[in-house]
Formats: structure tokens, sequence, C-alpha cells
């Protein structure tokens, strides 16, 4: 017993001296005004998903490495009721911006910046129905990159037979990929008079934590889907669409990428990657943070890119006449003159 | 397992599959459906019927394993770890790599199943609790060591994942190269054997799992080494007296079963998709203690369970992709949860006891003390 | 002076038995952190910034206390469930699609009723309304599995681990369809905002921590009562124990069984009922994921007592309250709090390895909490 109670001392003793020297955070005031500190805030995920919470944290990176912010910090939000309290630690803090990623996090950013008004809100993928001060939403026309990528997979597709594996579509930015998808599809074949059959499977029945971390469903829906026949896989949904993509690189079938450019973040799939449908999430990000540091940032809604990465490895197979009607379709959505008639949000 | 059962399963699996022949006709041609829900329902039952097998070898030696689910989320995690470093550190080519990756997640496993053992038969520690631990511990170290080595500054692979090697390749069974001469030039008929051979072409895992259900079917029931096994589960005490080592056969045993969970961990990251994700397992586990139960406790059971989850998949998979041909009046059906519910409600039901009551290892979960 | 001396004796004999039961678990969460801390360094954080976020984060202020309590309200709840069942000899899996369950139902209450009814309600009858309605649908989900059991002999293992699924699944199509909340701002798969009559209030103004809380503690000492003060609880322990014996006591079994049942899915149902209606005052497809594993893990630690799984829940509350300010602070990832508790609970239940380390004699006495498939 003796002994115990020397162990414990002795223990105890060590932890206090040890917690003593375990030094501060050397994390520069962002209270002051002279130090720019800019934290993120994730959605119900992690920060390295290879979707957008990771070019969302990219973004803010990238600001970092611009000079534009001194310190950069991230909180991963593990359940959604923290989503104010993890707000808070940045806001009492005394950071400059905040980036919060998802459009669950809508209504808390906006909340947040009520109690914190000097502090600049960006909001990833979140609309903004009615400006709020301070909140600058910024979204992405994922129909116009569905829809790219679908008129290209209709028109490079042999078996007039194409697919997409989504997350769920309850998400509005994934239903807007998947529907922009189908149209592209059908506006093709309007243009060279083909019947193109899309199959878009979206993963809806199981947990929201798991519909965009399932590579395996991915992968079994997307080979269901060559066994029908399709030859060009679109993976719309973080990693489920990534197991998608990368069993049709692995069949031989057209693997098209979501989000970024995904040639150069699926390796094992990039021999067949014949394009991705991308929103430019970590450039827009970080343009942002850089308007708040200039102070020329403004309330609302800022609209962010959305286009079609390049060919790479199948440059060489995508006909001359495929490539000019992508050029003139790309043109036509950005003049408005080709429209998706994909509504934002799921009716 | 009896007749009955195993009829009961054949015929939900039939129902399964004829719904969706009925829905997607009009699109597809019945045979092209039904081959690629097959070679669906195979590929999915794969990591079920292996993580069944590693619950029917601990609980046949009387250790309840509720932790399949974290020996398959580790097993998946360590191996696919084992095949980059094999790849990108050490240079070994891309056939070693991922080889070395596949035996590092049963090792994995193995390991696991040691811990446990270690915890209910030496330790004495609730069974349950065991795996629970285990569960546990595998969602933290996993996604600790996911993050640790691959993100952020000074991190080992400096901030970037690397790509894995790769994925075990398809056995091609020559079925095709056999039967396409009877055909004489009916292209329709080359086309329904090819869809017929790609059910037969599967992966070295899934075909492992097959053969794995059979030689645990032989060692239990057949041999020696299985009818011990099964006495220190159902008594314990006279397999004592008998001069059989109790603590030794359930190490043993919950070691095999570590080790067969480990290899359906190795099907996630070394078989279908070249890339871990933390939870990647999403409750699969679980899903394989069910077939286990389900099957009464016997391999061949298991696997007939395990055949029913996947052919369940492999309805909600399909009758997505056919969900415009749902006539109107059934236009619930277009929403997978709705579909997605089938697997499980047919579960509840057939273990209401319209196929008999299920009937575990007596002493399954009991501690054995001299 | 002899009483004196007696008195002084008794409280220490006290004293001696508080410490000697609190000693190994003390001892095991020591060990969990020192084998956490040496874990952490490896890949190269900082163990005592870590620890020191993690304090911080938890009981540091009076917003991080109050946050801990707010995380601790449905743990109670959901551990209790589970503790409850284990003593009735089963295995609740199913807890976390009770609890969402209760929560749809306790917010369709909230949000719809006085619309059904046209007049507003007084608060003294819609909020119990909505929290009994909540542990209600709870109850009778794991009923069905319990009478089941009871009846049929399906197992509860994968009975509750099906209904789990099926529950997630009707939650999505309710929320994604007729429960979705139809303002044309909202996108996401949630229930509109409960009535003002339905919320619980908070305790003190400007935190977060509500009534819920000293809910879940009233509820864990009725939990407490009915265990060994009632002939239910009688009842309920002894089947756990022994089935065979109960039957031949005269206990009717299934019964029981049911029961037991109902009441563990009731608890369930109450932890998403409370969130509903003292945190969210919605329902939102992704709330509740995982609590019904912690919920295991929480009445294990707590052996199924009562009061062990009040303690257990606040220190798995603390952990995950305080994870947001350990990441704040040294950029660690989250999964380090599961890494923790996967140690904890190792160390708990395998004492052995606890009392071999410190040389702690053992009293000979074990406590059996589940009994395997049998029954």
């Amino acid at each position: 017993m003796k002994k115990l109670y020397l162990v414990l001392a002795a223990l105890i003793i060590a932890s206090m001296v040890l917690s003593a020297c375990g030094t501060a955070p050397s994390a520069e005031d962002c209270a002051s005004p002279d130090v720019f500190c800019v934290g993120l805030v994730t959605d119900v995920g992690k920060i390295n998903d290879k979707s957008f919470n990771q070019s969302a944290w990219e973004g803010v990176q990238k600001a970092q490495t611009d000079g534009v912010a001194d310190v950069v910090q991230y909180i991963e939000t593990t359940d959604a009721k923290d989503y104010a309290k993890n707000i808070a630690q940045f806001g009492d803090a005394g950071y400059d911006a905040i980036v919060t990623v998802g459009f669950a996090l809508g209504e808390a950013t906006v909340a947040a910046a009520a109690t914190y008004p000097d502090i600049h809100f960006i909001g990833v993928d979140q609309f903004q129905a009615e400006t709020t001060e301070g909140v600058s939403g910024l979204n992405f026309p994922e129909d116009n990159a569905g829809f790219l990528v679908g008129a290209l997979a209709a028109m490079m597709s042999e078996s007039h037979k194409i697919g997409a594996v989504c997350g769920t579509d309850v998400v509005p930015p994934v239903w807007r990929f998947g529907e922009g998808y189908k149209a592209g599809a059908a506006y093709a074949d309007a243009q060279n008079g083909t019947t193109t059959e899309v199959f878009v499977v979206y993963h809806s029945d199981v947990g929201f934590d798991k519909t965009f971390t399932d590579p395996e469903w991915g992968a079994q829906t997307a080979k269901s889907m060559m066994d029908q026949g399709a030859d060009a896989i679109f993976g719309c949904g973080g990693i489920t669409g990534n197991g998608a993509i990368t069993a049709a690189a692995q069949a031989g079938a057209y693997a098209i990428g979501v989000d970024t450019d995904q040639y150069l973040t699926l390796p094992e799939a990039a021999p067949r990657m014949l394009s991705s449908a991308m929103k430019l999430i970590t450039p827009g990000v970080a343009k942002l943070i850089a308007a708040v540091k200039d102070g020329t940032i403004e309330s609302g809604n800022v609209f962010g890119d959305a286009g079609y990465a390049p060919f790479h490895d199948l440059e060489a197979s995508v006909p001359a006449e495929v490539k000019t009607a992508m050029e003139t379709i790309n043109t036509g959505l950005l003049d408005g003159s080709i429209k998706t008639d994909v509504p934002p949000v799921k009716p | 397992m009896d007749w009955k059962r195993f009829s009961f399963i054949a015929l939900v699996i039939i129902v399964l599959f004829g719904a969706v022949v009925m829905v997607g006709q009009s699109q597809q041609r019945p045979i092209l459906i039904i081959t690629s829900m097959l070679a669906t329902t195979i590929a999915v039952a794969t990591p079920l019927t292996l993580g069944a097998l590693s619950g029917v070898f601990c609980e046949r030696s009387g250790v309840v394993n509720i932790g399949i689910e974290g020996m398959m989320l580790s097993a998946a995690f360590f191996g696919w770890l084992a095949a980059i470093y094999m790849f990108h550190v050490f240079g070994f080519p891309i056939g070693i790599s991922i080889t070395v990756g596949a035996l590092f997640a049963v090792i994995t496993g193995g390991l696991m199943g040691l811990l446990l053992a270690v915890l209910s038969i030496t330790f004495n520690v609730d069974q349950i609790i065991g795996g629970t631990v285990i569960n546990i511990l595998a969602v933290g170290l996993t996604g600790f060591l996911n993050r640790q080595l691959f993100f952020g500054k000074g991190s080992v692979f400096g901030g970037q994942v690397p790509n894995s090697p790769g994925v075990l390749p398809t056995i091609h069974i020559p079925i095709r190269e056999i039967f396409a001469p009877l055909c004489s030039d009916s292209i329709i008929c080359i086309e329904n054997i090819r869809a017929i051979n790609r059910v037969f072409d599967q992966k070295p895992i899934a075909m492992g799992a097959v053969l794995l259900v059979f030689i645990a079917h032989f060692i239990l029931f057949k041999t020696r080494w299985g009818l011990r096994t099964r006495s220190v589960g159902e008594h314990p005490k006279a397999a004592d007296t008998v001069g059989i080592n109790v603590f030794k056969m359930r190490y043993a045993n919950v070691i095999i079963g570590g080790c067969l969970a480990g290899l359906a961990g190795a099907y996630f990251t070394i078989e279908s998709v070249p890339s871990f994700e933390p939870l990647l397992t999403n409750g699969r586990g679980f899903i394989s203690l069910a077939a286990m139960i389900f099957g009464n406790w016997t391999p061949i059971g298991a696997w007939a369970a395990a055949l029913v989850f996947g052919a369940s998949q492999a309805l909600q998979i399909n009758m997505q992709l056919f969900r415009e041909s749902i006539p109107p009046q059934w236009a619930f059906l277009q929403q997978s949860y709705v579909v997605g519910l089938a697997p499980y409600i047919l579960t509840m039901l057939i273990l209401t006891g319209i196929i008999g009551k299920t009937t575990p290892p007596a002493a399954d979960g009991v501690p054995y003390e001299k | 002076m002899q009483a004196e001396k007696q008195s002084s004796s008794l409280a220490r004999q006290i004293l001696k038995s508080a410490t000697e039961s609190s000693l190994i678990p003390f001892l095991a969460i020591l060990t969990a952190v020192i084998v956490g801390g040496i874990i952490i360094s490896i890949v190269g954080g900082n163990p005592f910034q870590a620890y020191r976020g993690l304090i911080e984060g938890s009981l540091g202020s009076q917003k991080a206390l109050s946050e801990t309590a707010v995380w601790a309200t449905p743990y109670i709840f959901a551990g209790l469930a589970v503790a409850l069942a284990f003593k009735g000899g089963l295995f609740n899996i199913g807890a976390e699609g009770q609890l969402a369950l209760g929560a749809v139902f306790s917010s369709l209450i909230g949000y719809a009723l006085p619309g059904w009814l046209g007049f507003d309600l007084p608060t003294i009858i819609h909020l119990p309304l909505a929290i009994i309605v909540g542990m209600i649908a709870g109850g009778i989900w794991a009923g069905v599995v319990g009478a089941l059991k009871a009846y049929t002999g399906g197992h509860e293992v994968i009975n509750t681990i099906m209904m789990n699924y099926i529950a997630l699944n009707t939650t999505s199509f309710l929320l994604n369809g007729i429960m979705k909340d139809k303002s044309p701002t909202n996108v996401i798969a949630r229930t509109p905002m409960i009535a003002d009559s339905a919320r619980i209030p908070t305790i003190f103004e400007g935190l977060r921590v509500h009534w819920g809380f000293l809910l879940a503690l009233l509820v864990a000492f009725f939990i407490w009562w009915l265990l060994t003060k009632t002939t239910l609880g009688f009842e309920i322990r002894t089947v756990g124990l022994n089935p065979d014996a109960a039957k031949y006591a005269g206990i009717n079994v299934k019964r029981t069984i049911t029961l037991t049942m109902v009441f563990s899915g009731m608890l369930a149902g109450l932890a998403g009922a409370i969130e509903v209606t003292g945190l969210n005052f919605r329902h939102e497809l992704g709330f509740s994921i995982g609590y019904g594993f912690d919920a295991i893990a929480i009445a294990l630690l707590g052996k199924s007592h009562p009061l062990g799984v009040v303690l257990a829940a606040i220190l798995f509350a603390a952990m995950r309250n305080g994870a947001t300010r350990m990441q704040f602070i040294t950029q660690l990832p989250v999964d380090l709090i599961s890494m923790l508790q996967a140690f904890i609970l190792l160390f708990v239940a395998a004492d052995a390895i606890v009392r071999y380390i410190y040389r702690v004699k053992s009293k000979g006495e074990r406590v059996v909490l589940t009994r395997g498939w049998g029954g």
C-alpha cells in the first residue's frame, strides 16, 4: 500500500511539474489590429476530407502563404450542436475573419455575425436569402459544372449510357451537380440527335455522416452501372464519389471527378480521368479573405467560379468537335444563353 | 443449418432479384440484370461473410466477439498503411506492396483478436466490454493516425496522402473462352455468356471468402480441432476434464477469428478501393454479427445470410438505376430511403421465428475459471 | 472520548471504502491519460498543451462548465438506457435509433400541435407533452424488440441494429418529406422550430445549460430507486441474472423482458426529446451521430450503476466538450478523444492490468454485466 502511495505521489507531482512547464501556445495576439487572424470551422466532417472542407482550408492556407493572413487555425465540428461554440472559440480570441464551411452552418454563422460585429464571416456553400451585415456567402453554380461534364460524358460515350454516383440529394450543391449532369446530357443529345441513358444514384439511405464517406458503396454502384453498359461515370459526393471514380477508372470507363481537378487528387484514377466538374473553392476563399483585409468585402452572396477540368492524359482521345462544343457550352453558360433549368434547391 | 432456413433465404433472394427484374425489364434484358446483381451481391457479401466467419470461430469457442467492426477498421487502415510504406518508402514493386498490405491487414486483425483474447480469457474482462473497447479504440486510433501521419505540418508524407499502390486484380475464369464457341455467331448468346462470366470473375479475397466458408465448415464439423473448439464453447468443464486445454483453444480460435476479420478489412482498402477513409467500414461489422446469428453460428448459414444482405444492397442500387421505370402508383419506391429499408425489415421478419430459433453455443460469453 | 474515537474511525472507514471503490477508476483514468500522452508525444504533439486545452475547454469557465453539462445531458439518459437493459440481461445497441425517433416525435408535437388544435398551449401542458411523446416513441421502438425477444426469441442485438437502420431511414424520409421545414430559405432536412411553449428554459441567463440536465440527474436517481427498491426492479435484475430461476420464482419473464426494453427505449427517447426541447428546438438530420454507441461505453464505464453512469457521462461529456479547445490550441485531431476514451474503458474494464501496475490487491469480487447471447 505504501508503495502505491509513493507511485501515486510521484505521478501527480510529475504531471503537475510537467504541465507547468508546458509552454503556453505561441499564438500571436489576434485581438491586436496588426495581426490578421483567420479561423475555419468545418461542417460535421474532417479537415482532410479531400473535398470541400479541405479545399476551403487550403484557401485559408493560401491566404497565409500569400502574406494576407498572419495566423490561421481550424476547428473540426464533431456534432451539430457545437457550431456556435466552435465559432465562438475564434470570436472570443479576436479573430478577424472566420470561414464556416457547409450549408448547415448557415444559421449559426448569421447568429454569430450579430454577436461579433467586428469580425467578417465567409460562409462557403451558404446561400444568403437576405443580406446579413458581416456575412458573405460563397456560392457556386454547381449545376453549370454538372451540365458541362454531363454534356461531355454524353458526347464521349460509345454505349450512350452514362452514370453519376452522388452523395445525398439532401445537400443542395450535390443535387445541383446531379441534376446539372442530367440536363447537360439531354442538351448534348438534343444537339447531336443522340439518345443517352443517364443513371444518377444518390446515396441517401444512410446517416448524414456516412453518405459522403462510403467509397465501397460508391465503387459497387459504379460497377452496377457499368454492368448495365455505362461507360462514363461521374463521382459527385466526396469520398463516396471517389470510390466510384476509382472503380470506373479501373474498369476502363471514363471517370469524371468533382469539386477540384481530381486528376491531381486521385492519382489512382488519373489515366482514365476525362475531366472534373470544378467549383473553385480554394481560390474563392483566398480571394474573399484578401477582400476582408482590404476592406473591399461585400456582405450577401458572392459567386465563385465553376467549370470543367482539362482532359490531361485523354487529351488525344477527345475529338476536336467535342472540344469545340464544350467551349461553346461553357461560353453559353457563362453569358446565360444556355440555361441548366436546375432550381437552386430540390423542389 | 436446416433446409427450412435455406429455402427461406433462397426465397428472399429470389424475391429481391425478381423485384428488380420486374422493374428493370423494360430497360434491360433480365439475364443482364440478374448477372449484374449477382456480381454485386457476391462482392458486397465478401466482408460480411468474412466478418461473420470471424464471429463463428470466436463464439464457437465461447468468446462473444462484438469487436468485428473495430477489427475490420483497424485492419483496413494498417493494411493500407503497410502497402503505402512498402511502395513509397521502401520502394517495392506494386504487386509485392499490395500483397504485403493484405498480409498486414490479416496480422492486424490477428493482433486485435489477441487483444480480445487477453482481455476476455486472461483478464476475465466482460467479453462485450472487450469488444466495445476494440471498437472505440479502432475508431480513435485509425482516425488519429490517419490524420497525424498524412495531414498538416510535420506529418510523415508532408501533408499529401500518397496514392496507394493499387488494388488486387480480378481473376478471370475462362467461361467465355470455353462456352462462346457453342453460341455459333448468335450475338445475344455471346453477350449472355459474357454476362455470366462477369459473375465468376471476382477478386482474390471475394473468391477466398467463399472457399473459407467451406474450409471453416470442414474444420468446425469434420476435424478434431473443430470438435474440441465446439466442446470448449458448449461445455468447457467437460472439455477440461477430458484433457482439452480450454484457454489454449479459446486463444487460438479468437486469434483465427481476428485474422478473418482482418481479411475482411483488407477487402476494403486492398481489394475494393485503394484508399482509406475514417469509419469506412460503416457498421458492416455489426451486420456481420447479425449474419452470424442469422446463420445460427454455422459458416454456411452465415454465408447465406451475408448473401441476403448483399442481395438487398444490390436491390437498392439497381432500383435506383431503374428509378424511371417504377410505375407511378409505386412512386414512393423511387426514394432510396424506402427501398433501403427492405433488408432490415426482412431480417427482422426472418428472425421472428418463421425459420426457427437460433441457438448460440451454450458457454458463449461465459468466462471459464478453473 | 470513546464515542469520538468511534465516530472518527467510522468516518475513516467510510472514507476508506469511498477511496477504495473510486481508486481503480481513478488509476485507470490516470493510466489512460499517461498512455494517451505518450502517443501524442510520439506523433509530435505536446500532451501538456493538449490536456490543458481539454481541461480549459471543459471546466475552465462558466461557459465551459455549462457546455459540459449540455453534452452530459443526452449522455446520461442514453447511458442509463443501455445500463438498464444490461441489468435486465439485454444488450440495447439501438439507443441511437430510439433517440432519433424520440427527437423526431418530440419535435413534431413541439411545432405542429398548436396548428392542429388551432390554439396555443401553455408551457405547462405543451412541454411535458412533447417530452412524453418523444419518450413513448423511443419506448415503443425498443418495446418491439423486447416483445420479439420475449415471444419469438428474435435476438435483441440483431433486432436493435436493424431497428437502428430502419429508424435512420424513417427519419430521413420524414425530414425530407412531410416534416421538412417548408420555409423558402431552408434547404436542410430538418423540422420547423418548435413553439416557445415547448421549450425547456435555461437555468442561467446567457448559458445554454437547461433544466433538462437536472431532470437527467433526477431520472438517474429514479432508476436507482426503481432497480433497488421496487418489485419491478427486483424482477428486472432477477431476469437479468438468471431467467430460469426467475421463471421458477414465479416472475413473468416475457413481460419483464418486454418492459425492460420499453423502459430502456423510453430513456433513449427521452435523450432525444430533451435535446430537441432543451437545446436544438428542432430535429435535424445528422444530429445525434454516435450517441448510441458512446452510451454503451458510458454504461460499461459506470458498471451499469446509475450513479456510475452519471459520473461516466460527465467524464465523456467533458472530454467531448473540451476537444474543441484542445484542437484550437494544439490543432491535434479530435479523434484523440475517442482513443483516450477507449483506453479509459480498457483500463477500467481490465482492472487486473491496473491492479498489476499499481500493486493494488484485488478484493476478489467481480461484477458481471452481460451474459453473452443466452436466454
